[in-house]
C-alpha cells in the first residue's frame, strides 16, 4: 500500500475520532437523536471510540515518519478534520448516523 | 477599569486584535504562501522549471563560479555609504569567504560570499569589513540567472511575511511583525478567556443564524481548531528573531560576546582570523564525500544543504559542510568542519543538548526544511484558517457596531470595514497582480523584478482606495460594495494569471499535470481554486441582500 493511502487512513481516523467526541456532546447527539437525551454509558462509549481512533491515528503517524514530523502531522491533521466534522454537523449531520448504529434503531 | 477579568480580556482582544489584525492577516497570508515559496519561484521563473538538483561538485562546477563572482552592485552602494573613501573596483576585490545553499526543493543554487575591502568604516565600532556578492546559478552548468529576475516566492512573498518589506528606520517591519506576533499570543489567550464555551461549542457553526452569530462561530472555529498551530507559529516566529528583538549577546554584552567567540574558537579549532600565510585549497569534493560517509554512519544519510568556507587561500582556511534537513523537523546541519588546505577533519559538531535541541525543533517547526508534502499542505491550511479567523474578526467588529455607528452618525465601522477589504481582498488582488505582471512584462525590460514589485504595491494601493471609496454604505449600516467587487477582481486576475502562464510558457495545466510537474501545476490549481471561491463569494454577496436592514428611526 503506498504511503498516500496510509495518510488518507490517518485523516479518516482523526475525523472518526473527532466525530465520536462530538456525538458524545448533548448538542450534537440531539442533531441525530432529537427525542432522546444521551445516556451516560453511551457518552462514555463514544468517548472511548474517539480516544481509540485518535490514538490509532497518532500511532500510524509515528509508524510512518520520524517522531518529530509525525507529531506535527497528527496535530495539523486535526485542523481539516475538525473543520470537516463541524461543517458536516452544520449541513449534513445525518452523514454521521452510521457511527451510532450500535445505539439501536433511530427513533 | 473593568468590572470583571473577562471584560478586560474582551477589551484587549477587540482592540489589539483589530489594530494588529491588519498586520497579522498579511503575515498569515504571506506565511502560508511561503510554505510553497520555491514552487512560486518556479512559476515566476520559467527558465528554472526543471527537477530539484543536489549540491553540485565544488571542484568542477562551483570553483569556477566563485572565481567569476563579483560584489553585488546593491551591496557596493550600501557599503560605500558606510566606509571612508571610495571603494576599489569590484573586479579587483578578493573573495574572503563563500557559501552555497540549496534545499531538496531547489533546482537552482544560491551562491555568495564576502569580499575584503581596504576602507576604514565611518563608525569605529563597525567591524564589518566586507562587501557581499551573490548569485543564483543553474547547478548543472554553473550559468548564473540574470540579476534583475525576481524570485517572487522566496525573495518577495517570504520576506513580506517577516519584514513587510519595510526597511526604513532600522528595519521597522521586523519590529511591527514581532509586536504583532506578541499580540497574537495575547489575542489567543484572551480569546480563550472571552470564548467561555471553548469545548461546548468546539464543533459548532450555525450557518442559518444571524450574521453576527455566524461570523463569531466561524471566528471561534478557525481560531480554536488551529489553536496549537496559531500559538506555536507566533511563538516560534518570535524565537527565530529573538536575537533581533533582544540583541543581548552581540549588542548589550558585546565584550562578553567577543570573549566567548575567542574561547569558542580555541575549543572548536575553527580559526577566527586568517593567519596571513597563503595556502591552496584541497579537494572540497573529497571533504563532501567524507562528510556524507560520516552522516551515513550515524544513520542520517543525506545531501549537502549548506557549504561554507572561510579565510579563503589562507592556512587558517576551513570548510564547513552541513546536511540538508529533510527527514526530521529539527533544523540542525550535523556540521562537519575541514581544514581547507589539507582536507583533514577539524571538528564534528556534537549532537545538540536539551536546550539547543528544543530550540532546533521549534525553529525547524517554523522554517520547515523537511521533505513532507502533506505536512506542507496542512501548514498552508493552518495559515488559511488563521486568515479566516482574523478576517471574520474584522467583520464581526463591523457587524456588531455598524447599526449603532449609523444611528450616531459615526464613521468608525466604515473605516474598519474599508481597511479590512484592503487587508483581505486587497492582499489577494496585489498577489494575483504581481503574478500577472510577471507574465506580461517584456522579458528584456531592465530591472524587471523591480517593476513586478511596483505593480504589487500599486495594485494594493488601488485596492485600498477602491475600498475607501466604495465603503460609504457602511455609514448607513449597509454592506460595502467593495467586498463583492474586489472578490470579482481576484477571481478575474487569478484566472488571467493561469491563462498567461499557459500562453507565455506553454505549460498549461494538462501538460504539468500529466507530466507530474507539481510546482507549476500546484500554483495554477491553487489560483483556480482561489478564483472559484472568490467568484462564488462575489455571486453570493450580490444575490443576497443583507438579512437584516438597519432599523430606521
Amino acid at each position: 500500500m503506498p504511503d498516500a493511502l496510509f495518510y488518507v487512513l490517518v485523516v479518516v481516523l482523526v475525523v472518526l475520532g473527532l466525530a465520536s467526541f462530538a456525538l458524545a456532546m448533548e448538542r450534537h447527539w440531539r442533531q441525530l437523536r432529537p427525542g432522546s437525551p444521551i445516556a451516560r454509558p453511551t457518552t462514555l462509549v463514544l468517548r472511548a471510540i474517539g480516544a481509540t481512533a485518535l490514538a490509532a491515528s497518532l500511532a500510524l503517524c509515528l509508524w510512518l515518519d520520524h517522531g518529530t514530523i509525525a507529531s506535527l502531522v497528527w496535530v495539523m491533521a486535526l485542523v481539516p478534520a475538525a473543520l470537516a466534522v463541524t461543517f458536516t454537523f452544520s449541513w449534513r449531520p445525518q452523514w454521521f448516523a452510521p457511527l451510532l448504529w450500535w445505539t439501536g434503531t433511530r427513533p | 477599569m473593568f468590572a470583571t477579568f473577562r471584560l478586560s480580556m474582551t477589551w484587549l482582544h477587540t482592540w489589539f486584535g483589530l489594530v494588529l489584525g491588519y498586520v497579522l492577516v498579511v503575515v498569515f497570508f504571506f506565511g502560508s504562501l511561503s510554505v510553497f515559496d520555491r514552487e512560486i519561484d518556479r512559476w515566476a521563473l520559467p527558465e528554472t522549471r526543471f527537477e530539484a538538483q543536489p549540491m553540485p561538485s565544488f571542484d568542477e562546477v562551483l570553483a569556477p563560479v566563485f572565481r567569476e563572482l563579483e560584489p553585488h552592485p546593491d551591496d557596493m552602494a550600501a557599503t560605500a555609504r558606510r566606509v571612508i573613501g571610495p571603494l576599489p573596483d569590484p573586479g579587483t576585490l578578493e573573495l574572503a569567504s563563500l557559501y552555497a545553499y540549496t534545499t531538496h526543493r531547489d533546482p537552482v543554487l544560491l551562491v555568495g560570499g564576502e569580499f575584503g575591502i581596504p576602507n576604514k568604516p565611518k563608525d569605529a565600532s563597525d567591524e564589518h569589513q566586507h562587501v557581499h556578492g551573490w548569485a543564483t546559478i543553474d547547478p548543472r552548468t554553473g550559468t548564473p540567472l540574470p540579476v534583475d529576475r525576481l524570485k517572487i516566492g522566496s525573495d518577495f512573498f517570504y520576506p513580506m511575511h517577516y519584514s513587510l518589506h519595510l526597511h526604513a528606520w532600522n528595519d521597522v517591519g521586523y519590529w511591527i511583525v514581532g509586536f504583532a506576533a506578541l499580540v497574537m499570543l495575547a489575542a489567543l489567550v484572551s480569546g480563550v478567556v472571552v470564548h467561555r464555551k471553548l469545548f461546548r461549542e468546539l464543533f459548532t457553526f450555525r450557518p442559518r443564524k444571524q450574521p453576527q452569530r455566524r461570523l463569531l462561530d466561524l471566528h471561534n472555529l478557525t481560531g480554536v481548531v488551529a489553536l496549537p498551530f496559531h500559538f506555536f507559529f507566533a511563538l516560534t516566529g518570535l524565537i527565530i528573531f529573538a536575537a533581533i528583538y533582544l540583541p543581548v549577546s552581540d549588542k548589550l554584552l558585546k565584550p562578553l560576546h567577543d570573549a566567548h567567540e575567542r574561547l569558542e574558537s580555541t575549543q572548536t579549532g575553527l580559526p577566527l582570523e586568517p593567519a596571513g600565510q597563503p595556502a591552496a585549497m584541497a579537494s572540497v569534493d573529497a571533504m563532501v564525500a567524507e562528510a556524507q560517509r560520516r552522516w551515513a554512519e550515524r544513520g542520517m544519510a543525506g545531501e549537502v544543504g549548506l557549504l561554507f568556507a572561510d579565510h579563503l587561500g589562507d592556512t587558517n582556511g576551513y570548510v564547513s559542510i552541513y546536511r540538508a534537513g529533510t527527514d526530521r523537523v529539527s533544523l540542525t546541519g550535523e556540521g562537519i568542519h575541514f581544514r581547507a588546505s589539507t582536507g583533514e577533519v577539524i571538528r564534528v559538531e556534537p549532537p545538540a543538548g536539551v536546550v539547543a535541541g528544543i530550540n532546533d525543533f521549534l525553529t525547524g517547526l517554523h522554517l520547515q526544511h523537511f521533505r513532507h508534502w502533506l505536512l506542507r499542505w496542512l501548514y498552508f491550511l493552518g495559515g488559511m484558517a488563521g486568515c479566516v479567523c482574523i478576517a471574520t474578526g474584522f467583520l464581526f467588529f463591523v457587524e456588531k457596531r455598524k447599526q449603532q455607528h449609523a444611528r450616531e452618525g459615526r464613521s468608525g465601522a466604515r473605516w474598519v470595514d474599508a481597511l479590512a477589504v484592503a487587508a483581505v481582498t486587497g492582499t489577494l488582488i496585489a498577489t494575483a497582480a504581481i503574478l500577472v505582471a510577471n507574465r506580461l512584462l517584456p522579458e528584456d525590460l531592465p530591472a524587471r523584478g523591480t517593476w513586478e514589485e511596483r505593480v504589487f504595491w500599486l495594485a494594493w494601493l488601488g485596492a485600498l482606495l477602491h475600498a475607501a471609496w466604495r465603503s460609504a454604505p457602511v455609514l448607513q449600516a449597509r454592506r460595502s460594495a467593495a467586498w463583492a467587487e474586489q472578490c470579482l477582481a481576484v477571481s478575474v486576475l487569478a484566472v488571467v494569471a493561469v491563462l498567461l502562464n499557459w500562453i507565455t510558457t506553454g505549460d498549461h495545466l494538462w501538460h504539468t499535470l500529466t507530466t507530474g510537474y507539481w510546482p507549476v501545476a500546484g500554483v495554477d490549481l491553487t489560483l483556480l481554486a482561489a478564483a472559484a471561491i472568490a467568484a462564488m463569494t462575489a455571486r453570493r454577496l450580490w444575490s443576497t441582500t443583507p438579512t437584516w436592514e438597519p432599523a430606521h428611526a
